[in-house]
């Protein structure tokens, strides 16, 4: 039985993906928060300066879709098969792609509208084309079951709507996506119980 | 045995690590490339109107990493154990935030403007992300010239190819990096992407 250690910030961030797995998955873990100015001291100390990391057996991971894409290779939440796992990699490096487009918080105010009223939405309907490419004619991203692709929409999702509360209006697959990852018993109690964050 | 069919434009970009990885396997694949013009009439056939497309027994895959991971696993070369696969993909993500850190720079249209981002770029952001290839080649390649496990992976074959980007914009970048320039002459010594770089397309980009 490996023993699992995750450090990141006192946040949801890179690394709720990864908490959401091991909630998912009912795993035991330790949830390492560092707050802001215990980081200077910790950076030199990991692999490329970043966090998240994983720690596996004294071993350790940077970069949260490794992180996340192997937790979810443990847990059995990553597809079926190669090709499951190819279309949930995917739905997850398109997710990716618009954190890449997102303009950052020091833009100007203009491109951010212009991203919120106009972009988001070709790159959500881009989601919804996966979801309904991939699912089976489920509620899932791929193959009729939870993986870890829904689980990082559900966290995306929560970002998105905090940004355009009514970003999802046009888009009811990704709505019921959501709502189906919220109500899996072993996430809703995490999602009760977790931390409130400002990030 | 399934069909493989990969669908890009008539150049390396996004598409040649999956070629790679075909190549090292020695796998048969379609390798459909589509000029310029060509590209609008099939824009709408693939899933998110953009290119590499894998088509796999039919199914089409989106996503030049989600292409080259599947790819990798089928033949092997992604590592032998999901932890080493883990290892293998931090070291690919590493590579794939130096390349989007690069790839707004490369398409620069004001060539003034082109000139001092890539002046920056090799100044400040470059030697960080280098340290960050060695750190994880040494940290991972138990002491071998791979970045991970001793064998070969994707990760040396996508370090291969983004090598070559680099090195087109600073011939010079390896020199303080011998473990980098190692790592490349191993790949590029494998009998089958010997052959391959020998006999692949030249094209422009």
């Amino acid at each position: 039985m490996p023993s699992y250690k995750l450090t990141y910030f006192n946040g949801r961030g890179r690394a709720e993906i990864s908490r959401l797995i091991f909630a998912a998955a009912g795993q035991k873990y330790e949830d390492i928060r560092i707050e802001r100015e215990q980081w200077p001291a910790l950076k030199p100390k990991t692999p490329l300066g970043q966090m998240p990391v994983l720690e596996v057996d004294g071993v350790e991971l940077p970069q949260s879709a490794a992180i996340a894409r192997f937790l979810a290779k443990q847990f059995h939440l990553a597809g079926k098969d190669n090709l499951e796992q190819a279309e949930v990699d995917a739905v997850i490096d398109t997710i990716s792609d618009i954190n890449t487009a997102w303009p950052a918080s020091s833009s100007d105010e203009a491109l951010k509208k212009k991203f919120l009223t106009e972009d988001l939405a070709k790159h959500l309907q881009n989601l919804e084309t996966l979801g309904k490419l991939y699912g089976k004619g489920g509620h899932f991203f791929v193959g009729n079951q939870l993986t870890w692709a829904d689980l990082r929409f559900y966290t995306f999702g929560q970002t998105c709507i905090e940004a355009a509360p009514d970003c999802l209006n046009n888009f009811s697959w990704l709505e019921q996506n959501r709502a189906e990852v919220e109500k899996q018993p072993k996430i809703a109690e995490y999602l009760k119980n977790r931390p409130k964050t400002s990030f | 045995m399934p069909s493989y069919k990969l669908y890009y434009f008539n150049g390396r970009g996004r598409a040649e690590v999956a070629r790679l990885i075909f190549a090292a396997a020695g796998e048969k694949y379609e390798d459909v490339r589509y000029e310029r013009d060509q590209w609008p009439a099939h824009k709408a056939e693939m899933p998110l109107g953009q290119m590499p497309v894998l088509e796999v027994d039919g199914v089409k895959l989106p996503q030049s990493l989600s292409i080259a991971r599947f790819l990798a696993k089928q033949f092997h070369l992604a590592g032998k154990d999901n932890f080493e696969q883990a290892q293998v993909d931090a070291v690919v993500d590493t590579i794939y935030d130096c390349l989007t850190k690069y790839v707004p720079i490369r398409f620069e249209t004001d060539e003034a403007k082109k000139e001092e981002l890539t002046k920056k770029f090799l100044a400040e952001e470059l030697p960080k992300h280098l340290q960050n290839f060695e750190t994880l080649g040494k940290l991972y390649g138990k002491g071998g010239h791979f970045f991970v496990g001793k064998q070969l992976t994707w990760a040396d074959l996508l370090f291969f190819d983004v090598g070559a980007i680099i090195l087109q914009v600073d011939s010079n970048a390896f020199n303080n990096h011998a473990w980098l320039k190692q790592n490349r002459a191993e790949v590029e010594k494998q009998p089958k992407i010997a052959e391959y770089l020998k006999n692949r397309p030249q094209t422009q980009f």
